[in-house]
């Protein structure tokens, strides 16, 4: 096999996840567009260990799943508050800070 | 023509597609369903369908980390993946009663702009990766085989399959196992050897997050104890 047909994968798993990052509204979408982006690292990652054959990429690719675990916790946690003061989940109405 | 046949046939055995055939038709069955459902994803408005072509996603992912042979990131993935973050996801989109018919429709000159820079993304991150490993193979050859070091071992210490194995059954104190009387066991029971290297990468994984990356591994258990703390922090009522 091809590094470059992971590594092809993996670029259009990448833009596909920023993409929904930019399109999507509802928060708990833009966090799943994000696992996506998040993936594709992963398989970066995980096919240059294969490549190099070491296990360097599969360890990292382990911290980046840990990573990934944590930040979808407190970012939900961080939605589930958005819905509680405002009633809704859409990231756009998240203007307070314009002037 | 037959030139012409023979030629490809060899640029085919060249850059490995033939040699890795099995390989190749599972990563393509694989890759299909993954970008397939990765579309799905970021495009469907019902958002617990998001949620369940997420998971899709990271199963292929999961597929195709073993394809590659790391089995135990493949199992990481499915475990915390699969069993936690689309659980935690579900649990988000009840809790928030996020429109669980249709997303709210997005508007097309947004939609446009999205598309003009994924596709840019995808055109610029392609370009760098043809152009820098052409080419390139991931080495797959078979599995190795077991290494074993020759060594006196104490009976004692020796697995009972790996003792009736070789016959010392019933014997004490030292015996020589040799690397002769070492290949003619069955690779079963090989592994079963004390200093044999098994095969896959898990003992070189722990090897690797115990020692040399044990601070890293350290961090993340405080980042997780962190973030349990902060979810609760900011999730819970005043």
């Amino acid at each position: 096999m091809m590094l470059n047909q992971f590594l092809l994968l993996s670029a259009v798993l990448f833009s596909m996840g920023v993409y929904g990052v930019l399109t999507r509204r509802n928060g708990v979408l833009v966090l799943m567009s994000v696992e996506l982006i998040l993936n594709a690292v992963n398989i970066n990652l995980v096919a240059f260990g294969a490549f190099q054959d070491n296990v360097q990429g599969d360890v990292f690719a382990i911290f980046v799943i840990a990573v990934a675990a944590a930040e979808v916790g407190v970012g939900l946690a961080m939605v589930l508050l958005m819905y509680r003061n405002r009633k809704s989940t859409d990231f756009t109405e998240l203007d307070m800070l314009k002037g | 023509m037959i030139a012409a046949l023979t030629l490809a046939q060899q640029s085919l055995t060249r850059d490995g597609f033939t040699e890795a055939l099995p390989q190749n038709i599972a990563f393509a069955i694989i890759a299909g369903v993954m970008l397939f459902s990765a579309f799905k994803t970021v495009t469907t408005g019902n958002v617990v369908h998001a949620a369940l072509y997420l998971m899709i996603v990271l199963g292929a992912s999961a597929a195709i980390f073993i394809l590659l042979g790391s089995d135990f990131v493949g199992a990481t993935q499915i475990l915390v993946y699969i069993g936690a973050i689309i659980v935690l996801f579900l649990f988000g989109i009840m809790l928030t009663k996020a429109q669980l018919g249709d997303d709210d429709s997005v508007s097309s000159e947004r939609r446009g702009m999205g598309a003009l820079v994924g596709v840019l993304l995808f055109v610029v991150i392609g370009f760098a990766v043809v152009d820098t490993f052409g080419n390139t193979e991931v080495a797959f050859g078979d599995p190795e085989p077991v290494v074993f070091e020759p060594g006196s071992f104490a009976v004692d210490d020796l697995p009972t399959p790996v003792v009736d194995a070789l016959g010392f059954a019933g014997r004490g104190g030292e015996v020589e196992i040799t690397q002769s009387s070492f290949d003619l066991l069955d690779p079963e029971v090989q592994r079963r050897v004390p200093g044999a290297e098994v095969f896959g990468n898990n003992k070189q994984i722990a090897d690797a997050i115990f020692s040399d990356y044990i601070i890293p591994f350290e961090a993340t258990s405080v980042l997780l104890l962190a973030a349990l703390i902060g979810a609760v922090v900011v999730a819970r009522k005043e």
